[in-house]
């Protein structure tokens, strides 16, 4: 909590906040989410309309993980989104090794990922059911 | 008619100039090859360069993984001959900008805060020289500096800088000073991981340093598009494929498995059981360390 209070003194005193932008609040605060042995490593602004046709996962991104490193995937939804945001990663042969949600529809905000092949792998980001949405998709790197 | 078969036209080229902006539905391509044609990172949109932009590893990654094997801090493995005043091309600065960009996560994963104002400092100057200063945020980063509690805000506050930075000049037709930045922030890592090993043989360590061959591909098609731009470019080419010369004959290998998922306070932890093995003799270790050291060196000291 103390630090997403500094990171919002930090926000509203560089004047980004100024501007009216909810987007930073939900970014800073899907970062800070993550938890005081997370080291941030990247994020993933995913804002989607409703899909036209149940499609695969709209919003792509290779990132390179490496062994003997442990991330965490954090999830977080805006408060108007009409869909929750869920996560796949698959690997350089194409196979699924991460997913955010399981065949029950249990959706999970965090994934935390052991890696033991390191090599550049495909984020895909979507909201459940090819909803409309706005959400983070944080990456951090945990002890 | 003629005005619906115009409007027809009018929606269907929105649809589609919409569809490349906000979704990214870049191929996914693993780099397997030895070379890659100029020709060919040519072609590459620039949604696709941004990808690979993002595909590099972050120094604070190496930082962390140092700490790990209780490798002490040390002042000797930053750049600290480089001198911001002297820096006299767009070239020398962005690339430098990313040299400091990486031991600025080094000195902030290690807390040395008296030393991280300094280095801020000189990238303030490079930043501001090339017109991108507006996107570092200085105050902040220099106020959080001077509060160890403030860690996980520093480094959220100054990779964003560098996101941003990066994100700017790629929109702005600037993309090659991107490319240099980025090249300078991997190559400092490099040599950081690569001094380290030297001192403090690691298996982890040198095995890192090995996997390298993994994303050097992409390094090489973010820089060849201007490879032949002028001789400063030609220089880091040639720098960067002697780079990958000495990467030939390291081999990555892979054994298959199923990930194991278990459920750990609300959330999922799956542990991957597929694994990858560098096969790299020292003297290919040696060779690597050596051609990292000198570019390097031969970079920073082009002052």
């Amino acid at each position: 909590m103390k630090k997403l209070i500094i990171i919002l003194s930090v926000l509203l005193t560089t004047g980004i906040l100024s501007f009216g932008q909810a987007s930073d609040v939900l970014r800073s605060g899907c970062v800070m989410s993550a938890g005081s042995n997370a080291k941030f490593l990247k994020d993933f602004r995913i804002e989607l309309g409703k899909a036209g046709t149940k499609a695969d996962f709209r919003y792509k991104a290779n990132m390179s993980l490496w062994k003997n490193t442990k991330y965490r995937f954090s999830l977080c939804n805006a408060e108007n989104s009409k869909g929750e945001l869920v996560l796949t990663i698959k690997d350089n042969a194409n196979k699924v090794i991460l997913s955010s949600f399981d065949k029950e529809g249990k959706i999970y905000p965090f994934v935390d990922f052991v890696c033991n092949k390191s090599g550049i792998y495909q984020l895909n980001f979507d909201f459940l059911d090819g909803q409309q949405g706005s959400g983070v998709g944080v990456v951090s790197m945990i002890r | 008619m003629k005005g619906k078969v115009f409007f027809i036209i009018v929606i269907v080229a929105i649809f589609f100039a919409c569809r490349n902006s906000s979704n990214k539905e870049s191929q996914f391509v693993f780099p397997d090859a030895d070379s890659v044609p100029v020709s060919e990172a040519e072609k590459l949109s620039p949604e696709a360069i941004a990808d690979i932009s993002k595909n590099i590893s972050s120094p604070v990654e190496i930082a962390n993984l140092l700490q790990t094997m209780n490798v002490p801090f040390s002042q000797n493995y930053l750049a600290s001959s480089i001198d911001a005043n002297k820096q006299s091309t767009s070239f020398d600065k962005s690339l430098k900008l990313g040299i400091l960009g990486a031991d600025l996560g080094y000195l902030n994963m290690y807390e040395r805060t008296g030393s991280s104002l300094e280095v801020l400092s000189s990238i303030r100057k490079l930043a501001e020289d090339i017109k991108v200063g507006q996107f570092f945020d200085f105050e902040s980063i220099r106020r959080l500096s001077q509060n160890k509690s403030n860690l996980d805000s520093l480094l959220f506050i100054s990779i964003d800088s560098y996101s941003k930075i990066d994100n700017y000049l790629r929109s702005n037709k600037r993309g090659q000073f991107s490319s240099l930045m980025i090249i300078g922030v991997w190559l400092e890592a490099q040599y950081l991981a690569t001094q380290v090993v030297k001192e403090y043989p690691d298996k982890m360590l040198s095995d890192r340093i090995g996997e390298q061959k993994i994303i050097l591909n992409d390094l090489l098609l973010l820089i060849n598009p201007y490879c032949n731009r002028d001789p400063e470019f030609t220089g880091l080419c040639k720098d960067l494929q002697d780079i990958k010369d000495k990467y030939r004959d390291v081999r990555i290998t892979f054994t298959q498995g199923e990930p194991v998922s278990t459920e750990k306070n609300g959330g999922l932890v799956i542990t991957q059981t597929e694994t990858s093995n560098v096969e790299m003799t020292k003297e290919q270790l040696d060779g690597i360390i050596e051609i990292t050291k000198n570019i390097r060196d031969k970079l920073i000291l082009n002052n």
